[in-house]
């Protein structure tokens, strides 16, 4: 059994009228060592997933309805309130988007990283201390026996999101899960973030699962890929192996949307149309009213997972054709 | 069309709010059809049938001039609802032309916004007291004296309000367009107060009422002849013991009126813009 | 030769932040820091670089939503920066800003006419509503919106749709100039093709002269013919896009082309 398995997970929403699915049938495991990318535009559910992984959907409206996540053999779903926070931050840790946010603007970060710390492991104050010290240096952070110190607003966007990280493997945890940690960074303070987050996995092991919608920043980082589209996976492969022949036709879209910096490229090839909302139900296909390949079987019929090649799986009536 | 379905959002599964709107619209139906549903004229004496108990044909009993509760009690929502309306439309107005004018002209602004505080710093009462003894009772100026006691706070809040929308890209957005400054003052910045301005009036609207009542049981605000419930429990006072009906009746009015309007601004404080709900901190 | 359409010589804003403590010393935040450049007539020029090189100011100065601290910017010859408000007005008509937030750049409380109208009847470009609505259609058509959405308010609207009504407001004057400030930015990628296509196009269409904000080098790759990078209030390198992309001389230029991540396509397992 792989690390993390995530297997047929359903979440819901529940509005004043009903109960509407916002994600149907993912699944999903990610290894020790290993990278997998979720990559899906707004909308897709692939932020829902991951904070239902982490257990922090909460009493919101937005609930799991049906699936189950196994973790390290455990079952995340059946966990009290106790068990499950005895794992995060301690097996299983997260990192967001905003390290602002995410960072308590009226602490400063060394106290930050010592109640993590102290949290899960029997450490004295002073032993978290030299703890936290060693794990900003591991981070990059330079001059870690002062910055540890700041306060958040003192630090730039990338070293907050490199405190994050810090904080994250505080404790050694077997997986991370990073939800678009360099979307609000600078590219080459992304580079630098992207290059520290694989370093320490070739160091610890650790499994990570890396949500983003920059495609680029999956290809050049995962070691698997998901596609998400409205809630579904639509493709899913290795990293080599989806970019070799990429089979649904958003994927193959959404890599024809992205402008290049290395061509020209006289007109973007950009799927028409947009994403339906929540509110819209579908019959068959989510994709189907912007896909050039759709025929009435698709308005019809959903497409099942199909396991098109070894190890690459695909939700599509007509995975792998070209335009006719 | 929009403050209607702004309205009914509002008072949707809040079973409080909508009876105290539902009580707000009885009063002000009261003060319309006054003359038609009171059973006696409000001012006519009747020495004989002094302080005569609740019952027929005195629903509220009678007063120490023989006078009708009940019909008093009719006449007197009137001055509710003529302070209610006319110390809004004063704050509002006042007020509300202050704050967005200081916002919107930051240097002018320094000096209006100093000023307000330094009005603010003056307890409510403490103001209208001073304002009402500069000038003679009538209805009229216990309206402008209680509106001008709540333009202050009215003038800070949107002294905020102005202050965040103008951050706002449309605005940019309406200045690359080239409007003017009154145009995107009234066109841009004053339709998307409209919300709090709202919840802003109601709050108002209660308030001003306990301060015309305190203003009138200091013997201070409306004329002692025209019949509002602050007068009542004025001039009733020193029959508490031998007539205590001619206290209850006004008093609960006020009391039950006043916690309407606040339901009613409550409810109409939560359905609003979420940007502003921190600025309305009531009056 | 005939003159720019658009020179900068020499922009400097900067702005004063409020010094720590009391008496602690006020810094001045250099923003823009001398910023030259020209943009032709019917030409796009791309200003790309990352957060805090004050590219956007630079759009902003333009637009008399900053103040400038020093330096003259020409218009077709005449100096526009040390223009009063009132003077500069008529100008506003010909340089034209496209902004990031799709859901913050139009009044939620007015109408998609009222939001496109009020530019015609601020320039005399319409006297009666009639004229006003039909100038309104065509337009909407032209960035491929249905004119029936006309008497609707924006918050019935996705984020690209809302986009295309921006970009609506700034063509319906036909301007000369257009400033676009991180424009698709805040869009999906699939929708932010569409909206880039669309942009281009009108740009070929109209032969606009564009600048073009943005901190995402494929995006500004795609759209522009001259590229200037910004760092830390300055230009640092400008030239042609294709010198710019396949020879660099800065290194800091090199440092952002090599920071992108690339996709290889194709190769096998």
């Amino acid at each position: 059994m792989a690390l993390l398995e995530v297997e047929n997970l359903e979440i819901a929403v529940s509005t004043q009228r009903n109960l509407l699915p916002v994600v149907q049938g993912v699944s999903f495991a990610v290894d020790e060592n290993e990278t997998l990318g979720i990559v899906g535009e707004s909308g897709c559910g692939k932020s829902l997933t991951s904070l239902a992984i982490m257990g922090l959907l909460g009493t919101s409206p937005v609930r799991i309805t049906g699936g189950s996540i196994h973790f390290d053999g455990m079952n995340l779903l059946a966990l009290s309130e106790g068990e499950r926070r005895a794992i995060m931050g301690n097996r299983m840790a997260m990192i967001f988007q905003e390290p602002m946010t995410s960072l308590n603007p009226v602490y400063r970060i060394g106290d930050q990283i010592v109640e993590n710390l102290r949290q899960h492991q029997n450490l004295s104050h002073a032993a978290a201390r030299d703890r936290s010290v060693e794990l900003l240096n591991l981070v990059r952070i330079p001059d870690p026996s002062e910055r540890i110190d700041s306060f958040p607003h003192q630090m730039s966007g990338g070293q907050r999101q490199r405190v994050m990280i810090a904080m994250a493997l505080s404790c050694d945890p077997k997986l991370l899960i990073a939800d678009e940690p360099t979307t609000a960074l600078d590219v080459t303070v992304q580079k630098e973030v992207l290059d520290l987050m694989a370093d320490l996995q070739s160091r610890m092991g650790t499994a990570i699962v890396l949500i983003s919608h920059d495609l680029g920043v999956i290809a050049e980082t995962c070691d698997k890929v998901a596609v998400m589209y409205r809630g579904k996976i639509a493709e899913a492969a290795s990293t080599a192996d989806l970019f070799a022949e990429l089979l649904h036709p958003y994927t193959r879209g959404l890599l024809n949307s992205i402008p290049v910096v290395d061509r020209d490229v006289e007109w973007l090839e950009a799927i028409p149309g947009r994403v339906p909302t929540l509110e819209e139900t579908l019959t068959g296909c989510a994709f189907q009213p912007r896909c050039e390949l759709a025929t009435e079987l698709c308005a019809c019929e959903a497409p099942q997972t199909t396991q098109f090649k070894p190890g690459h799986s695909v939700q599509c009536h007509f995975a792998g054709q070209d335009r006719s | 069309m929009n403050t209607l379905i702004f309205l009914r959002d509002a008072f949707a599964g809040r079973k409080l709010a909508t009876a105290g709107f539902l009580w707000l619209c009885l009063i002000v139906v009261a003060a319309i059809i006054a003359p038609l549903v009171a059973p006696f004229d409000p001012l006519e004496i009747d020495p004989v049938g002094r302080l005569t108990e609740p019952g027929w044909p005195n629903l509220f009993g009678t007063d120490h001039f023989g006078r009708d509760t009940f019909s008093r009690a009719i006449y007197g929502a009137r001055m509710t609802v003529i302070i209610g309306v006319g110390s809004v439309l004063v704050a509002l107005f006042c007020g509300g032309l202050i704050g967005m004018i200081s916002a919107y002209f930051t240097r002018l602004g320094h000096f209006l916004m100093r000023a307000v505080d330094v009005l603010m710093a003056f307890p409510a009462l403490l103001m209208a007291l001073v304002l009402i003894t500069l000038l003679e009772r009538s209805v009229v100026n216990t309206v402008l004296v209680i509106g001008i006691v709540y333009a202050t706070t009215t003038a800070r809040i949107l002294f905020g309000m102005t202050l965040k929308l103008k951050g706002e890209t449309f605005i940019d957005a309406a200045v690359c367009s080239g409007a003017g400054n009154s145009s995107i003052l009234f066109r841009h910045i004053l339709p998307n107060l409209l919300s709090p301005l709202l919840v802003q009036a109601s709050f108002i609207f209660a308030f001003a009422q306990l301060q015309a009542a305190a203003l009138d049981f200091l013997g201070l605000g409306l004329p002692p002849e025209v019949p509002s419930w602050g007068n009542m429990l004025s001039e009733e006072r020193i029959y508490i013991t031998r007539a205590p009906w001619l206290l209850i009746y006004p008093g609960m009015l006020i009391v039950v009126s006043v916690f309407s309007m606040n339901l009613v601004g409550d409810a109409l404080r939560d359905s609003i813009d979420p940007r502003f709900k921190d600025d309305i901190a009531g009056v | 030769m005939t003159d720019p359409l658009l020179r900068l010589v020499d922009l400097k804003t900067h702005f004063q932040t409020k010094g720590a403590g009391l008496f602690g010393e006020k810094k001045v935040l250099k923003a823009v820091d001398g910023v030259s450049f020209d943009i032709a007539q019917g030409e796009v020029l791309g200003l790309v670089g990352e957060s805090g090189c004050g590219k956007s100011t630079v759009g902003r100065t333009l637009t008399h939503l900053e103040k400038t601290t020093s330096g003259q910017a020409f218009f077709e010859g005449r100096e526009f920066l040390s223009m009063t408000p009132h003077k500069f007005r008529p100008l506003r008509r010909e340089i034209q800003m496209i902004f990031q937030d799709p859901f913050a750049s139009l009044n939620p409380r007015l109408k998609i006419e009222q939001t496109l109208g009020e530019p015609l009847f601020i320039h005399g470009l319409c006297k009666t509503w009639n004229e006003a609505r039909s100038k309104i259609a065509a337009t909407l058509e032209r960035v491929g919106m249905d004119p029936k959405i006309m008497s609707r308010h924006p918050h019935e609207f996705s984020g690209g749709q809302r986009q295309r009504i921006g970009i609506a407001r700034v063509m319906i004057l036909q301007p000369k100039l257009v400033i676009a400030d991180e424009a698709v930015s805040a869009l999906d990628v699939s929708i932010q093709a569409q909206v880039l296509n669309l942009i281009k196009k009108l740009q070929r269409d109209s032969g606009m002269s564009m600048l073009f904000i943005s901190h995402d080098l494929g995006v500004v790759r795609h759209i522009s013919d001259r590229v200037a990078v910004m760092l830390a209030g300055k230009i640092v390198e400008i030239g042609d896009k294709h010198q710019i992309f396949e020879a660099p001389q800065h290194e800091y230029t090199r440092k952002l082309l090599n920071s992108i991540p690339r996709i290889a396509i194709g190769k096998e397992a």
